[in-house]
């Protein structure tokens, strides 16, 4: 799992921090500080706290070759 | 009929189940003056807006007195009042304080540790409905469920229910913006059992002063607040703010939830198959059927415009969010129930900061519970559609919500 917050949309609601504190961390009140390749075992609390950022400014590539170049990407590209 | 009207259809008990068409017709004027001066926004763009103007007060002293037509304005027997109706800097003071017991970044871990006891709680609950064909989701469930959690949460026993199940009726009666039922004996009612409570309150909290307890009433007592500005009065009636949102609001949030998955059995299915979903899903669910209806207690602090229109200083504002989650230049196809939805920057927990405390919590209580109710009733269906709903219109729910149910999965 690999994932990316878009500090430019997030705005310091903090949603992501109460549900996956392991992943996510504020630094003091306002600055987000987070994990971008966390353990699989959080994966629960990532899903979560992806749902309910009010900006939907969390991104979450699942599986363990998330942020490769997959087959997709290059079909696309 | 004339859009002045729509607060009063709006609060028309008649119209609990199926509200939206009158929002619709809301919709349609961005700033509806109602026969009683009150005005009410329901476009989305306008909430968002105003949520997040600093010019709008949450704090009803402002209101022009002849325009008071708040159903909970006058003085809480003496008491102050909570952060809810407060304004920054008093605001901010009181929930950073309760914030540094609840979440990041001083208590970064307690929603997610409370998370881990909630599969326990909810299990139990199900076990005990084993052997019957039908339940009340929201007696049997919804109800008992969140009490249980914001229980444990502040340190409340969970075994003084009986007393105060009937304060926080009392205290969400107040509320009530109808017109109907004597609103005057209502905010009697509601302020007598608000102070019941915060005595109660009380006494909890000396209990845990000098002996805390893994409680948030033990961090909340043994804080030092000396220099916050904050009264130590002002912990008691914000904690019971908290109890009595802590519960009256998740109730419906689960109970509508219910009520829609099984309107919608294909949905249902999906969930049941890939309960991975099911946060998006509860996202879908807070825009589609929100627990809380409208912000009743706003107030320009001078005259505000909005989409062209002044809304003057002084007088009561209400935000139908509820209205807003259904606004089509803002949501495709709105009143479709889609946890697919992408883009779902939903108003169901108000927004700006008086965006709702509780929200995490709120989210994954639900979570939980709908995954588990869904997986372990063997084909639910409903026993009544629509269901006898409660009757107040802004934290609007079910009352009853009969299920039938071939068995109990284990």
């Amino acid at each position: 799992m690999r994932l990316m917050v878009d500090l430019n949309r997030c705005q310091g609601y903090g949603q992501c921090v109460f549900l996956a504190p392991e992943v996510f961390s504020l630094h003091g009140e306002e600055a987000l500080l987070y994990d971008a390749a966390p353990d699989e075992g959080q994966i629960e609390r990532v899903r979560r706290a992806a749902a309910a950022c009010p900006v939907q400014a969390i991104l979450v590539e699942e599986g363990p070759r998330a942020g490769l170049d997959t087959e997709a990407d290059r079909d696309r590209a | 009929m004339t859009t002045e009207t729509l607060l009063r259809r709006i609060t028309d008990y008649g119209n609990r189940a199926d509200p939206y068409p009158l929002y619709e017709e809301l919709r349609a004027t961005p700033v509806a003056r109602q026969e009683d001066g009150t005005r009410l926004v329901g476009t989305y763009r306008e909430i968002l807006h105003l949520l997040h103007d600093p010019r709008i007060s949450s704090d009803l002293r402002n209101r022009r007195h002849r325009e008071r037509a708040a159903p909970d304005d006058e003085d809480d027997q003496g008491l102050p009042p909570a952060f809810l109706k407060l304004d920054p800097p008093a605001h901010d003071r009181m929930r950073r304080l309760f914030m540094r017991h609840f979440g990041p970044p001083h208590s970064p871990r307690r929603v997610s540790a409370l998370g881990e006891e909630l599969p326990g709680i909810i299990t139990g609950l199900v076990d005990g409905l084993a052997g019957r064909n039908r339940i009340d989701v929201v007696d049997d469930f919804a109800y008992p469920f969140p009490v249980t959690v914001i229980c444990r949460l502040l340190g409340v026993p969970r075994e003084d229910e009986p007393r105060f199940h009937v304060w926080a009726d009392a205290v969400v009666a107040s509320i009530d913006p109808g017109p109907e039922e004597n609103p005057g004996e209502r905010r009697r009612a509601g302020q007598q059992a608000k102070a019941e409570m915060g005595l109660y309150m009380s006494g909890l909290m000396a209990d845990r002063r000098g002996s805390p307890r893994d409680d948030m009433l033990s961090g909340l007592v043994n804080d030092d607040i000396a220099d916050s500005g904050v009264e130590p009065v002002e912990l008691v009636t914000n904690s019971v703010l908290l109890f009595v949102a802590g519960h009256e609001t998740t109730v419906n949030l689960i109970a509508n939830g219910m009520l829609t998955l099984l309107r919608n059995p294909e949905v249902l299915a999906d969930l049941r198959a890939a309960p991975a979903a099911m946060p998006q899903a509860v996202e879908e669910l807070l825009r589609f059927e929100p627990p809380v209806h409208m912000l009743t207690q706003r107030t320009p602090l001078t005259d505000v415009e909005i989409a062209g229109v002044v809304i003057p200083e002084g007088v009561p504002l209400s935000l139908v969010l509820a209205s807003g989650n259904r606004d089509p230049q803002r949501f495709t196809d709105p009143d479709r129930f889609d946890p697919w939805r992408p883009d779902n920057q939903h108003l169901g927990f108000g927004g700006g900061v008086h965006g709702c405390f509780g929200a995490p919590l709120a989210r994954l209580e639900a979570q939980l519970a709908l995954t588990e109710l869904i997986r372990r009733l063997d084909s639910p269906r409903l026993a009544a559609d629509p269901p006898e709903y409660r009757r107040n219109p802004v934290l609007r729910g079910p009352r009853r919500l009969l299920v039938d149910f071939d068995g109990m999965r284990p």
